[in-house]
């Protein structure tokens, strides 16, 4: 299948739900869809155009809003859906009842973005440890490293 | 009565910590936990704080297995970024050096394959073999782990005419010592029926878990990213994608086999062709506003790099998946209605770099408290002894 065919194939499947479709590589397609159809187009991607496979999920953090990147995969390309959410709620449904295998990715976006990803089977954290202080959430670009002052017991010798 | 066994999550010889909590019931795996973290480093927000070059030997540093895995499907992104054109023979070179890390990966693996099976010959066999490719790598980039080959444009070092047929006296001494083993392994009824029908994964699970890798394939997907996504010198190479039906560790076993001698083929096609020319262009030190997804067959699966540049020297974000993540939520299918025994040969199945070091294990005693310490020594001890005493799996074949 050709790029063509299948970026035709993507909006015929899609129809008003994929708002911008872009093919800027060979195999590559980029689908800008609204976070509220999240669910719908996963679901039509993985019936209709075979891409049962997720290979992980991405978010950006761009200033006033979060870009999530969800990158399936099929057979014959690698179809990226592109989705924004405001930053000041940052919320978006859960992708695990259509790729079950979702669900780590999930709760890195949780951990490192701070979004909250509504019906999330396990809404643990991840990669951050447990004493990490409320409210941190080191991949938002606003959140800098700051080494805490070193105190030794009895101050150095 | 269940109890909870944690696995793990600290040993200072340990590549990868992580934390495996099982409930078992008697012998008998019913749930199992994992919990990741213990070694994050933070290495994506540091990536947004380094130039370009800089990050290529940052995301070398991802893996001491597969470096160079990582560091070209970060420098496939950034081609892509600057719109470069690297030269033929740079990435033949490139891909040269993936291959021999996989068949030093895969060999590695069959070796703490045969080892947690108890067929320990079949270690020292094929890691004394892999030593082989060590020195192949070794001459090639003068480094055996870390070969810092890459560079954005191309590869930072070219192969001559000497070297070129040491690596191919180096590939026919691998393939006929391979093949050998491969028959004495497949011939030999207690590892094969040590290793069918444990840790299951059916395909409907792989797909639905989105698994990758050997994993993926051992359970019958054909899902290989050198052949669906061609990327760079692929599309020009005869090679065929290995599968197992068998959904088990056999299969596991199996695939890899399969993939070992696929790669030799690949190392000698890409020597042949091998064109002359210029290994490297100069690459921009800044890069327009653009992004890019990289994807890359690594040893363990498909390894997946998200890169998005923002006009300056430094990435606004890079995002990188590695393979073992991808392969966790299936990994604690195969460990379900698993017995204890099988632990260490499951976990190493899925090839997540702990395996191979010596871990401890402190089985507790849910209802008094008690807790008590096994060395994997010991529970592999056990393992080995309670399939010496299993009734033989005598319809157990190697299938091929």
């Amino acid at each position: 299948m050709t790029d063509a065919e299948l970026t035709e194939n993507i909006k015929q499947a899609l129809g008003a739900k994929a708002l911008e479709v872009t093919n800027p590589d060979r195999r590559r397609v980029f689908v800008r869809i609204a976070p509220a159809d999240l669910l719908t187009v996963a679901t039509l991607l993985r019936d209709r155009l075979d891409c049962r496979h997720l290979s992980t999920i991405s978010g950006v953090d761009k200033g006033e809003t979060f870009e999530i990147l969800y990158h399936f995969s099929s057979p014959a390309a690698n179809i990226n859906l592109r989705t924004e959410i405001p930053k000041a709620a940052p919320r978006i449904e859960s992708i695990t009842p259509v790729i079950p295998g979702a669900v780590l990715y999930e709760r890195e976006l949780q951990d490192m973005f701070g979004m909250v990803v509504e019906h999330i089977p396990d809404a643990r954290p991840l990669v951050l440890p447990d004493d990490w202080p409320a409210g941190n959430h080191p991949l938002r670009k606003d959140w800098k490293f700051e080494r805490p002052q070193e105190i030794i017991p009895g101050g150095k010798s | 009565m269940k109890f909870q066994i944690p696995i793990g999550p600290q040993h200072p010889a340990l590549k990868e910590p992580i934390s495996l909590r099982m409930t078992v019931e008697g012998e008998v795996i019913r749930d199992a936990d994992i919990r990741l973290g213990y070694n994050h480093r933070g290495l994506e927000k540091l990536a947004e704080e380094k130039t370009w070059i800089q990050n290529i030997y940052l995301t070398e540093r991802i893996c001491g297995i597969c470096s160079h895995s990582h560091t070209s499907c970060y420098v496939q992104g950034v081609e892509k970024l600057m719109e470069l054109a690297p030269p033929k023979r740079g990435m033949y070179i490139r891909y040269l050096v993936s291959e021999l890390e996989r068949i030093h990966s895969h060999l590695l693996w069959l070796g703490v394959a045969g080892h947690e099976a108890g067929f320990d010959s079949f270690f020292m066999y094929t890691w004394r073999d892999r030593e082989v490719v060590m020195d192949l790598l070794e001459l090639i980039s003068g480094n055996r782990v870390h070969y810092a080959m890459n560079t954005i444009g191309g590869v930072r070092r070219d192969i001559d005419e000497g070297q070129k047929a040491k690596i191919l006296e180096g590939i026919v001494t691998l393939r006929k010592r391979s093949e050998y083993y491969f028959h004495i392994g497949a011939n030999e009824p207690s590892f094969v029926g040590r290793l069918a029908g444990v840790g299951r994964l059916t395909k409907e699970q792989a797909v639905s878990l989105c698994a990758v890798g050997p994993t993926a394939r051992a359970s019958g997907i054909t899902r290989d990213v050198r052949k669906d996504d061609p990327y760079a010198v692929y599309d020009e190479l005869d090679f065929e994608v290995g599968t197992a039906d068998s959904c088990d560790v056999l299969g596991r076993v199996v695939v890899r086999v399969k993939e070992l001698l696929e790669s030799y083929k690949i190392c000698e096609q890409i020597l042949w062709k091998l064109p002359p020319g210029d290994i490297v262009v100069k690459a921009p030190r800044k890069a327009k506003p653009n992004e890019a997804v990289a994807r890359y067959e690594a040893p363990r699966g498909e390894n997946i790099h998200y890169i998005k540049s923002n006009g300056s020297d430094k990435p606004e974000r890079l995002k990188v998946r590695a393979p073992t993540l991808a392969n966790y939520p299936a990994t604690v299918e195969m460990l379900k209605n698993g017995f204890i025994a099988d632990i260490p040969l499951i976990f190493a199945a899925i090839d997540p770099c702990i395996c191979c070091a010596e871990r401890t294990v402190s089985l507790v005693n849910i209802q008094s408290g008690e807790e008590t310490v096994v060395r994997l020594s010991e529970l592999r001890q056990k393992a080995i002894e309670r399939h010496r005493n299993a009734p033989p799996k005598r319809n157990a074949v190697w299938p091929f």
